[in-house]
């Protein structure tokens, strides 16, 4: 992206001293987990007697048995793959039907109605926390999938994000499909939503990656054990830190728990980061 | 299928803008239409305003004297090339034709004859399978066309489809949309800012000006009586010498003097024109250049463009009016030199201050 | 009318009463059903839960009854409450803290990782991968590096024979520490708005700036950071507005101690609203937090607008 540079001497200096603090950072970046998943890989009475022995064999698995063999983490990650996926799932109906009618279509009231849909955008979900758990508890929703599920559908992000992406696509395909006799929901489902597949994937990794770490919300509705998703409950166990089945099985838990996101990441990261350039250029 | 197509006192606005005018056109069966005029003059709104894109505020369009006007785009029988093609990128070739027909409920045998037919048609069979994004820009133009051809409509719209592509491969298709139209014998409505296009396609030119049609003709009437001084300034290149002249209507025709005195003939009949000042009109054509003295006016030459059957000599005369004459192919006429330049009366031209054009008598 | 009946179609009458022209653009309630599945959810999830917030911190209220109307007592026992001015001040405190480290550091990560080689590929995947993970792991992850004894930091110090910094207990450095853990977490977003802004500005510049030999340095000032001024305004806006949020770092690493130094303004509601079920105060709470980020939101509005205006 730089322009060609003729090199000089100075300049390699100064690379040199942007590549260590580069370096140094990534370190920073990757000695965490490092740590955490060496420590993961050790027996517990060892790590405590000498920390450094992370540096030494032997290395065990005995802590990810251990997990796999007594915690909740499976009905854990069971329900977070119910919560994000229902919420991706809704998000992406909804975010698609709003968008195209708002881009494409006109109604009574869309342009005051579009305004306030953004005015959504700036409103955090504390504002509304107390609020909507008073009328989850009303409602029975607490310690229920659809109670965890039905708060994101009010985000106003997808139908932002659709919006525009309705918007970019040229209006004359509507006009030669309107020419084809297509109903404007044939116009929506056979023309347009195909066009739409990088932002819904865009929008898609975006919600269920939220709704997998949203912590706030489980917290305060899902209350028992057995409804927590993953988030929660990882720090649920994390509270009784000392006196738990050791570091080590803490460590292959969040291992465990973080490995899977990682590499959804890894796989689908050409999109993550279009769509943080694309919301960045809007 | 066919049909003639009525525009009745038609008028659009934009707000506060008006965009065509009280516009009334009688378009008849098989007619191949052209709608030629500069952008923002109105003509694209008019194809849209046929096609049921766009409203009309008043007035009426019919086809075959029903009034459709009140249909939505899909009901009204007729079939639009966009500027832009407009295909569906996700289909195919084959997709992109069924797409409409599936649409009225056609059976897949009747749609597949049809993609068959427009395909021989458009030597276009091995494209079928192929999604846009693999065509070519003339390849996409064709699918637009077949497209088109499929729904067999009253009528065909065409909104700019040439200007896409490169100067070779329009005037390629520009001759094979002549030979499609011999074919099909099909009402054709044709949009155009492009007078070449416009004379070589037409059976009748609409010339828009300015939210008005200027003149209705066949490409050589528009060409040869423009009704406007627009007109003839618009259709031709190089555009129509104008020049201001005053006028001697003693005689049975008028004569037409220049500021330097420089006086022309012509075979426009006096009793018809007016007081007032007038402007000269000639096309380059009609302009000999021969020896200095031997012309109407003389002029010394500024620039040659060598077309190879013909050159087209521009001369500055004394008052330093430029005029466009035109010599032989191989001229030997050079830069600096003094030529005289002969009008011809039959074919020159007089235009009143609104416009208002006279032509010689027929012959 | 009978004229119409009468008369053949081809003689019209214009001023007859007639079917209107299509409009395929005209406004019409059955276009509304696209938008009316989202908007049920936006109104019943959002818009009345965001005016019941606000009647709620107008009331006495537990979680299943709301109790007698009490004007502003909310808001002044609010104001009244040193500790929830203590939240609001380690809240500002906290994005003191976050916000400039993030926009400088991701900054800086932008210009160096801006380029086309496989290295800076890496790289920029490595700095965005810890944003991808849950609040919940990344403070597992920290509370194990500032753990005493087995602990990273502890280890390290220890080759050396030095005791680590205290950071989850020592009063003075408990903010920093979690400061710390959200600057590794959240970096990934400020330095890819940046990548995308510097890949915005045309490359001709660069090569204009070549040919009229400008050193890098000069190139960088007088043409990369005037180009990514607005982004850089953006990602403090959008940085504000998510720190603003602090709530998961502080609960999961120091439960707001020692002596709520790192109690935010969540966290206060959070404990006000569901462990104390004071719903009236907490609602309170949250609106003063709702009128804060609205602040910054609307900033963040106002710079995008202009952005598109220019554009």
């Amino acid at each position: 992206m730089r322009a060609p540079a003729i090199s000089i001497k100075g300049r390699a200096f100064g690379d040199r001293v942007l590549l260590a603090l580069v370096i140094l950072l990534s370190i920073v970046m990757l000695a965490p987990v490092l740590w955490v998943i060496g420590l993961s890989l050790k027996e517990n009475a060892e790590l405590m007697a000498n920390p450094n022995s992370v540096f030494q064999a032997p290395y065990t698995l005995k802590n990810y048995i251990n997990t796999i063999g007594t915690s909740s983490v499976f009905i854990w990650v069971f329900n977070s793959i119910i919560v994000s996926g229902g919420l991706t799932l809704g998000t992406l109906i909804l975010s698609s039907l709003a968008g195209y009618g708002f881009a494409r279509l006109n109604f009574p009231g869309r342009n005051i109605l579009f305004v306030v849909v953004l005015f959504g955008l700036a409103v955090p979900e504390q504002a509304v926390l107390v609020a909507r758990h008073q009328i989850f508890s009303l409602l029975n929703f607490h310690n229920t999938y659809h109670g965890l599920i039905l708060p994101g559908l009010s985000a106003s992000f997808g139908v932002f994000l659709m919006t525009q992406y309705f918007k970019a696509i040229p209006k004359e395909l509507d006009e030669a499909a309107m020419l084809d006799n297509a109903s404007r929901f044939r116009i929506f489902w056979k023309v347009l939503l195909p066009l739409t597949v990088p932002a819904q994937a865009t929008l898609g990794i975006f919600t269920f990656l939220g709704a997998w770490n949203d912590y706030l919300w489980p917290l305060i509705s899902a209350t028992k054990k057995d409804m927590y998703t993953l988030t929660v409950g990882m720090a649920s166990t994390q509270t009784n830190f000392a006196q738990s089945e050791g570091i080590g099985f803490l460590m292959a838990q969040a291992v465990f728990a973080g490995a899977p996101i990682l590499i959804v990441y890894l796989f689908f990261q050409k999109y993550i980061v279009t769509a943080v350039s694309g919301a960045a250029v809007r | 299928m066919t049909a003639d197509i009525e525009i009745r006192n038609v008028s659009k606005h934009f707000g506060t803008m008006t965009v065509l005018d009280d516009l009334s056109l009688s378009i008849k069966a098989r007619e191949f239409i052209v709608f030629l005029g500069p952008s923002g003059c109105g003509k694209s709104t008019l194809l849209r305003m046929i096609a049921g894109l766009e409203t009309v505020d008043s007035g009426e369009i019919a086809i075959n004297n029903e009034r459709i006007d009140h249909l939505p785009p899909g009901k009204r029988g007729i079939a639009m090339v966009f500027q832009s093609y407009a295909l569906y990128p996700h289909m195919s070739v084959r997709d992109n034709m069924a797409f409409g027909l599936e649409n009225i409920g056609m059976s897949r045998e009747v749609i597949d004859a049809r993609i068959g037919e427009a395909a021989r048609i458009l030597e276009m069979a091995r494209l079928l399978e192929r999604k846009p994004g693999q065509l070519s820009g003339g390849q996409r133009q064709r699918v637009a066309i077949g497209r088109a051809i499929v729904k067999e409509p009253k009528a065909f719209l065409f909104d700019e489809p040439l200007s896409n592509l490169d100067a070779a491969l329009r005037t390629r298709t520009r001759i094979e949309l002549a030979q499609l139209h011999q074919r099909l014998q099909s009402t054709m409505i044709f949009v155009t800012h492009d007078q070449v296009e416009a004379m070589t396609l037409a059976d009748r030119i609409v010339v828009m000006n300015d939210r008005k049609i200027e003149q209705i003709g066949s490409p050589m009437e528009i060409y040869e009586r423009p009704a406007t001084k627009f007109v003839a300034g618009f259709v031709g290149a190089p555009a129509m010498n104008f020049v201001e002249a005053t006028l001697d209507r003693s005689g049975r025709n008028a004569t037409a003097s220049f500021a330097d005195g420089v006086s022309v003939q012509t075979e426009i009949a006096s009793s018809q024109l007016a007081d007032g000042k007038h402007t000269f009109g000639i096309r380059s054509e009609d302009v000999r250049v021969v020896a200095a003295g031997q012309g109407n006016a003389d002029g010394v030459v500024d620039v040659l463009e060598r077309l190879g059957e013909r050159t087209l000599v521009y001369a500055r005369l004394g008052d330093g009016q430029q005029i466009v004459g035109s010599d032989a192919g191989n001229s030997r006429v050079a830069v600096g030199h003094k030529v005289g330049l002969a009008f011809d009366g039959q074919k020159s031209h007089l235009f009143s201050e609104t416009g208002r054009a006279w032509h010689a008598r027929e012959a | 009318m009978a004229d119409r009946l009468t008369m053949p179609q081809t003689a019209m009458p214009a001023a007859s009463v007639r079917a209107p022209s299509v409009d395929i653009y005209a406004p019409q309630w059955r276009n509304f059903m696209f938008v009316a599945p989202f908007l049920f959810f936006f109104t019943t999830l959002l818009v009345v839960p965001l005016l019941w917030g606000m009647w709620l911190s107008f009331h006495k209220a537990d979680t299943f009854s709301s109790g007698n109307f009490v004007g502003f007592g909310n808001y002044i026992r609010l104001f009244h409450d040193k500790v929830f001015l203590q939240s609001v001040w380690n809240t500002f405190y906290f994005v003191l803290l976050t916000v400039p480290a993030l926009a400088l550091i991701g900054l800086f990560l932008a210009l160096c990782l801006n380029r086309r080689t496989r290295t800076a590929a890496v790289l920029r995947t490595l700095f965005f991968s810890s944003s991808v993970l849950s609040v919940t792991i990344v403070t597992l992850i920290w509370r194990i590096v500032f753990i005493p004894n087995v602990g990273l930091l502890s280890t390290i110090y220890g080759w050396f024979g030095a005791t680590a910094p205290a950071f989850i207990s020592d009063p003075s450095l408990a903010m920093i520490g979690i400061a710390i853990a959200t600057v590794w977490w959240c970096i990934g977003l400020p330095m890819m708005l940046f990548l995308s802004a510097l890949q915005q500005i045309p490359q001709d510049i660069y090569e204009a700036a070549a040919l009229d030999n400008a050193s890098r340095w000069q190139t960088l000032r007088s043409i990369t950071l005037p180009s990514i001024k607005r982004t850089f305004i953006l990602v403090v806006i959008v940085q504000i507005v998510l720190q603003f949020q602090l709530f998961g770092q502080a609960w999961l690493m120091t439960r707001g101690g020692p002596n709520n130094l790192t109690k935010p303004i969540v966290l206060y509601i959070y404990d006000t609203a569901f462990r104390r079920w004071d719903l009236g105060m907490g609602a309170a709470a949250s609106e003063v937090l709702f009128i804060l980020i609205l602040i910054a939101a609307m900033a963040q509005y106002l710079v995008t607008r202009n952005n598109a205006d220019r554009t």
